[in-house]
């Protein structure tokens, strides 16, 4: 899921940084004193997450738990995981820091995304119906930031494009797994500390 | 706050067995008269009868490589200038590394040429410089080429495992890292909820 150094050429790279830089700076200006805890224990979350991986066939792929972030956090998910990928980069040598930008906005423009679609009906709902809101939101994270991957490659080259797909398919069990994880998180979260929503989204 | 606390809690418990990441490893390296190579990802997984290909400096192709079931690749240089290894695994996993024109013109016994740098005046008193390098060559100079070629394949073959393993050691995770990232994302933002409390109560 992480694109490396040197994979996109320079316009996709600087592009990709701006937008990030523009979703940075939205989510830093919604992110209240009362989300920073929040925020922050979700970057954690995200930082941890995908060293946890799924082996599937020969090959295995990683949870993201984007959906969860943008469930919770809305447009402060992108500082949230903003700071998890560089640390990632830092640490782990996951991605890479000239492609930071880019994988940020791979990432968290998904999870904002299901925010923006999802959202309101996990608000909303019961905790049972907001928690299976929450799982196809975080299913649907996982399957955009695909997209989103296979965009950037397939803007840097036609030969990535057959490659690209294959990220998709790949990625189908992690969809599944994730979808389960947000619903089951979001569900216990409503049902234990449903303030956590109305306080972190009602503020936005 | 509990449902995180205990999500991450969860999360640590599963790390320290699968704590490997998708991270391509690709090095070349001198072996006798011609180039070898290793690709793979860190996870231990090697790359199977991947395509690999070798550019100059200047992005002209040189040619190709094929990995065996090991990872493992051999490319017989034919110029002595800087080998750009190039292999594309798709899904973004690339990995591109470079052997000097210096060490390729070691291979081949001959000047490096570093495209359009050389000069045929330069050349001759070069070529000698690659053998003078050549380590010990005194002591063991009753050894015939032969001789000489064996002990340096027994040494390559012993290295190997050890070259895998550093390589490995290089790219793992271990738990302590983990906790370091984790300490720095929250000093991080709690360092950004110090200053926004501070702002507040300044108003």
């Amino acid at each position: 899921m992480h694109i490396v150094d040197g994979a996109l050429s320079n316009p996709v790279v600087i592009g990709g940084a701006v937008l990030a830089a523009g979703g940075i700076a939205l989510g830093l200006k919604q992110m209240t004193l009362e989300r920073i805890p929040a925020t922050g224990m979700l970057s954690a979350c995200f930082f941890v997450a995908s060293l946890i991986h799924v082996p599937i066939g020969p090959s295995s792929v990683h949870l993201i738990l984007n959906g969860l972030a943008g469930m919770i956090l809305g447009w402060a998910a992108f500082p949230a995981l903003f700071v998890g990928l560089l640390l990632q980069a830092v640490f782990f040598g996951f991605g890479g820091l000239t492609v930071l930008g880019i994988n940020t906005l791979n990432i968290a423009g998904p999870a904002v995304l299901a925010w923006l679609l999802f959202g309101r009906m996990v608000e909303r709902g019961t905790p049972k119906s907001g928690a299976v809101w929450a799982g196809i939101g975080g299913a649907f994270a996982v399957a955009a930031t695909t997209i989103f991957v296979a965009l950037s490659l397939a803007l840097t080259g036609d030969a990535f494009l057959p490659a690209a797909k294959l990220v998709f398919f790949a990625h189908l069990p992690i969809m599944v797994i994730e979808g389960l994880l947000t619903g089951a998180a979001v569900y216990l979260v409503s049902k234990i500390r449903p303030d956590l929503f109305t306080t972190v989204t009602g503020q936005a | 706050m509990m449902r995180y606390r205990l999500l991450l809690i969860f999360i640590l418990a599963l790390t320290p067995v699968p704590v490997l990441a998708h991270k391509v490893i690709f090095s070349v390296f001198k072996s006798g008269d011609v180039i070898e190579g290793e690709l793979g990802f860190s996870n231990g997984d090697m790359a199977v009868g991947q395509v690999i290909e070798v550019f100059d400096t200047t992005g002209a192709k040189l040619g190709d490589a094929v990995t065996d079931e090991d990872g493992f690749f051999v490319y017989a240089p034919t110029e002595p200038v800087t080998h750009v290894f190039k292999a594309d695994m798709g899904a973004g996993h690339v990995g591109e590394v470079q052997m000097a024109a210096s060490d390729v013109a070691a291979l081949l016994g001959v000047a490096p040429q570093d495209s359009g740098a050389s000069s045929g005046a330069a050349a001759p008193t070069v070529a000698s410089a690659p053998q003078a390098e050549e380590p010990a060559a005194v002591t063991i100079a009753a050894l015939t080429e032969d001789e000489r070629a064996a002990i340096a394949k027994a040494v390559r073959d012993e290295m190997r495992p050890l070259r895998r393993e550093i390589a490995a050691y290089r790219e793992k995770n271990d738990f302590q890292t983990i906790l370091g990232g984790i300490g720095y994302i929250f000093g991080l933002f709690g360092l950004g909820f110090y200053l926004a409390a501070r702002r507040r109560l300044a108003t």
